[in-house]
């Protein structure tokens, strides 16, 4: 009879479920991490971005000089915040949000290309405003 | 001092504790004196604008830097 019972009861035992992973757990503590970095960088590069339209604008408004020229013309006015702006600034948070990606990447194994770029979008879009930043001031 | 002080929202920061909101306010009120002080020296409209926009988007950048610092939960 024990026996019997002891089998029941070993039938009626479910496995323990983990419901939660602790890997699902970091990719969305990283994934959270790196929407506010990127969110943080969006502010910090629409300075150079925002001194980028203004120059263009003064192009357009003074057709005998060129955005390029009004940017060399700022540099060698205020040298040093010129370089943070747009050198520094970019260059740090274009790394940054390419270590938020990677570490996305990895942590999602093998994810789909179109869910993996909707997670990261934003940083990437982070990326392509440094990128053009530094393409414009190296000019 | 009990972290978080901000949330994000978007792409804005919003206080959730009354240090986050006593910074947004020390942000807010540094923005109106920067805009009367350029508005008592600027020579045109386009000429306040540029300058208050470029001092707006300063102020922004700083106060989401505090946020960002400040919105990390401790380990």
């Amino acid at each position: 009879m024990e026996l019997e019972s002891f089998e029941e009861k070993l039938t009626q035992m479910t496995k323990p479920e983990v419901t939660e992973l602790k890997h699902q757990d970091m990719l969305a503590k990283s994934i959270a991490t790196a929407k506010d970095k990127s969110v943080l960088s969006w502010w910090w590069l629409s300075i150079p971005l925002y001194i980028c339209a203004a120059l263009l604008m003064k192009s357009f408004f003074m057709p005998q000089t060129s955005l390029v020229s009004n940017l060399h013309n700022l540099t060698s006015k205020d040298k040093y915040s010129s370089i943070l702006f747009f050198l520094v600034l970019p260059i740090i948070f274009a790394v940054i949000n390419l270590i938020s990606i990677r570490k996305i990447y990895f942590l999602s194994g093998n994810p789909n290309t179109l869910h993996f770029l909707e997670s990261v979008w934003f940083n990437i879009l982070i990326i392509a405003a440094s990128i053009i930043i530094l393409i414009i001031y190296s000019l | 001092m009990h972290l978080p002080w901000f949330k994000r929202i978007g792409i804005f920061f919003v206080p959730t504790s009354i240090i986050g909101w006593l910074i947004l306010l020390a942000g807010f009120a540094y923005a109106v004196h920067v805009c009367i002080d350029l508005n008592s020296r600027s020579h045109s409209v386009s000429d306040f604008l540029i300058n208050f926009v470029f001092s707006l988007l300063i102020i922004g950048a700083v106060y989401s830097l505090i946020a960002y610092l400040t919105s990390r939960t401790a380990k």
